[in-house]
C-alpha cells in the first residue's frame, strides 16, 4: 500500500492527470444516472401516490397523450374493493418567463394530497401553484396558462419536483385547457390482493381504456425506458472515455518507468507482481476519484436543484444502489484501463537496461 | 553454481556478435570478461545470466538447461544477481526499500546494508546519495537473496577511480566468501582483482587466464 502511494507521489503530474480523467468520468456517470433516476423517481412517485392501479387510454405511449372519459370514475368507484378514485389531466404549457410548466388538472377528491402552505384549494378560474414555481415567479397573484388567466388561490408544497414546480387546477379547467376530460385515473384499493379481479372489471368497462397496477405500468413505461437507455448509453460513453484516459496516461507512466519494471524483471520479480503493483496504483486513484466525484456530484446536483431556471424538475437522486454500482464501475474502469499498459510493463525485457547502459 | 556455455552463436539481425563460444565457469570466484567495445563481452554476459537467449548453442546451470529449472523468474530470484552500469535504483523507494524489493527474507536486508557500509543511507532516496553509494546500493540489491552468482555489466562505467576500485574490492571480498561474480568490463584495472580473466575479441574468446 505504501509503495504504490510513493510511486503515485513521485509521478505527481501524471497521477493528477489520471485522477482528473477518472474523476470527470465517474462524476459524469453519477450525474447522468442520478438525474435519470431523479426524473423516473419523481414521476413514479407522483403516479404511485394514492395509486395502486392506473387507468390510461388504451395503447398510448405517454400519459400526456392519454384521453379517457372522466365519467368512468363513478362505475369504478362502485367496484367492490375500490377505496378511492382520482382523475388527473397531465399537461404542460409555457408560463412567462419559463419555457414549460407542468399543469395538473385534478379531481377535487385529490386536492388534499397537496399540502397547503398558504391560501386555499382552487375553485373554477383559480390555480394552486407549487412553492418552487411561486418563488420562481416572484409571488404572483395571477398566472396565465394557455391564454387563460387564473387567480392564484394558494401555494402548496410537494417533495416531488414536477409538482412543486407546477400548477394544480380543477379537473374541469384542465379539460378546457387541454380538450379532454381526463388523462389518467389513479385508484387506491382496500386490499391489494384483489387487484387482478378489479383490473379485469375496470378493463371490461370500456374498450378504450387500459388498467394496470401502477408498478406494472411504471416497469413497462416507454418514457422511462428511453430515459434509462439514454442514461446508460451516456454513462457507457463516460466509462469508455475514462478507460481511454487511463490507458493513455498509464502507457506514458509505464514508458517513463521502463527501467523500474526492467530491473524488477531482472531481479526475478514476476510479471504478476508488476501487474499487481500498477493495478494497486490505479485502484488507489480510483477510490480517491470516486470519493471526490461523489462529493462533486452531490454539490452539482444541489446547485441544479436550487437553480430556479430548472424549477426543481431536475432532482438528481444518488441512492446507495447507484453509489455501489458506480463504485464497482470505477474499480472496473481502473482495472481495465490499467491492464494493457500493465501487461506491456510486465513484458519489458531487462536487456533494455543493458542496451541503455551501453557496451 | 557451475555454468556451461556450448557452441554459442548470437546474431543481432545479420551481424554475428558471438562466434562459437564455449565456456565453463565453476562455482564461485571473480571472473572478469574483458575486451574492446563490440567484442561481444556484454552479449556473452547477457546470455550467461539468462537475460538473452542465444541464437544457437546452449547454456546449462549445474548441468541443467533453463527449461529444467522451471520458472525463469524464480530461478533468477533465487540464483542470480545483477548489477548494471547505471544503478537503476527505483527513485520513489528508499535505499532499504530498493534492496528489500525482491528479498525472499527481509531480515537479511539490514545486515547486508551494514556489511556494505550503507546502513546510514537506508532511509534516503537515490537522488540524496552519491554515485558510489548508489552503486553500492545496487550491489546490495543484487546480493540480497544470496545468489550463487552475480553478473555485472560495466559496473564502474559511471564511477570515478576511487569508487570504481571500491566496487572491485567489494566483489573480491564477497567472492572470497564463496559468491561468484562475472563482470564484463573494458576497464583494465579489473585484472588486478579478478581470479579469472576471459579476454574477448570480435565475438571469440581469445584468452582465458587465471
Amino acid at each position: 500500500m505504501i509503495t504504490p502511494l510513493k510511486a503515485l507521489r513521485k509521478n505527481r503530474f501524471k497521477t493528477a492527470l489520471i485522477f482528473t480523467s477518472m474523476t470527470v468520468s465517474i462524476a459524469a456517470i453519477f450525474l447522468i444516472s442520478a438525474i435519470a433516476n431523479g426524473v423516473v423517481g419523481m414521476y413514479s412517485a407522483m403516479l404511485k401516490t394514492d395509486g395502486d392501479i392506473i387507468v390510461t387510454q388504451k395503447g398510448i405511449s405517454d400519459t400526456f397523450f392519454s384521453d379517457i372519459n372522466a365519467s368512468l370514475v363513478t362505475p369504478i368507484q362502485h367496484l367492490h374493493g375500490v377505496k378511492h378514485v382520482g382523475a388527473l389531466i397531465l399537461g404542460a404549457a409555457p408560463v412567462e418567463p419559463l419555457p414549460i410548466v407542468g399543469i395538473y388538472g385534478v379531481s377535487e377528491n385529490r386536492f388534499k394530497r397537496y399540502t397547503l402552505m398558504q391560501g386555499s384549494y382552487p375553485k373554477a378560474g383559480e390555480a394552486l401553484v407549487g412553492s418552487k414555481l411561486y418563488e420562481t415567479l416572484h409571488h404572483p397573484k395571477t398566472i396565465l396558462l394557455s391564454q387563460k388567466t387564473f387567480a392564484i388561490s394558494g401555494v402548496f408544497k410537494s417533495a416531488i419536483g414536477f409538482e412543486d414546480g407546477g400548477v394544480v387546477i380543477p379537473l374541469s379547467e384542465g379539460g378546457d385547457l387541454f380538450h379532454k376530460s381526463a388523462s389518467i385515473f389513479l385508484i387506491t384499493l382496500t386490499d391489494l390482493g384483489q387487484s387482478d379481479r378489479i383490473l379485469t372489471e375496470i378493463n371490461a368497462l370500456s374498450p378504450h381504456i387500459e388498467a394496470k397496477t401502477t408498478d406494472a405500468f411504471i416497469n413497462a413505461y416507454n418514457q422511462f425506458k428511453i430515459i434509462q437507455t439514454s442514461s446508460d448509453v451516456i454513462g457507457a460513453m463516460a466509462f469508455l472515455m475514462g478507460i481511454l484516459g487511463i490507458v493513455s496516461m498509464m502507457s506514458m507512466v509505464v514508458n517513463d518507468r521502463k527501467s523500474e519494471f526492467g530491473i524488477m524483471r531482472s531481479l526475478g520479480l514476476s510479471p504478476t507482481f508488476i501487474i499487481k503493483r500498477l493495478l494497486a496504483e490505479t485502484l488507489i486513484i480510483a477510490v480517491v476519484a470516486f470519493v471526490v466525484a461523489l462529493g462533486a456530484s452531490w454539490g452539482i446536483l444541489d446547485v441544479i436543484e436550487h437553480t430556479n431556471k430548472f424549477q426543481g424538475y431536475i432532482d438528481g437522486e444518488i441512492t446507495w444502489a447507484l453509489g455501489i454500482k458506480v463504485f464497482v464501475v470505477s474499480l472496473v474502469m481502473a482495472m481495465v484501463g490499467t491492464l494493457l499498459p500493465a501487461l506491456y510493463a510486465a513484458r519489458i525485457d531487462p536487456m533494455t537496461l543493458i542496451q541503455k547502459g551501453g557496451a | 553454481m557451475r555454468i556451461d556455455a556450448m557452441g554459442i552463436n548470437h546474431y543481432y539481425g545479420s551481424e554475428q556478435v558471438l562466434k562459437g563460444v564455449t565456456l565453463s565457469l565453476k562455482s564461485g570466484g571473480f571472473v572478469a570478461i574483458i575486451g574492446e567495445s563490440g567484442s561481444g563481452k556484454t552479449t556473452l554476459l547477457s546470455i550467461l545470466s539468462t537475460l538473452l537467449h542465444p541464437t544457437e548453442g546452449s547454456v546449462t546451470f549445474e548441468g541443467k538447461g533453463l527449461d529444467q529449472w522451471g520458472n525463469i523468474d524464480t530461478f533468477r530470484r533465487h540464483n542470480i544477481g545483477f548489477v548494471f552500469q547505471f544503478h537503476y535504483l527505483i527513485a520513489h523507494l528508499t535505499v532499504r526499500e530498493n534492496v528489500a524489493l525482491s528479498a525472499l527474507d527481509t531480515t537479511t536486508v539490514d545486515p547486508l546494508l551494514q556489511q556494505l557500509g550503507i546502513a546510514r543511507l537506508a532511509h534516503r532516496y537515490s537522488d540524496e546519495i552519491s554515485g558510489g553509494e548508489r552503486q553500492r546500493s545496487a550491489i546490495a540489491r543484487a546480493l540480497v537473496n544470496s545468489p550463487s552468482v552475480v553478473f555485472a555489466d560495466e559496473p564502474t562505467g559511471n564511477l570515478d577511480t576511487k569508487n570504481a576500485l571500491a566496487v572491485y574490492e567489494l566483489f573480491k571480498t564477497f567472492s572470497a566468501q564463496g559468491r561468484g561474480f562475472v563482470v564484463a568490463s573494458h576497464d583494465k584495472r579489473i585484472a588486478e582483482y579478478a581470479d579469472t580473466i576471459i579476454q574477448m575479441e570480435d565475438g571469440h574468446i581469445v584468452k582465458i587466464s587465471q
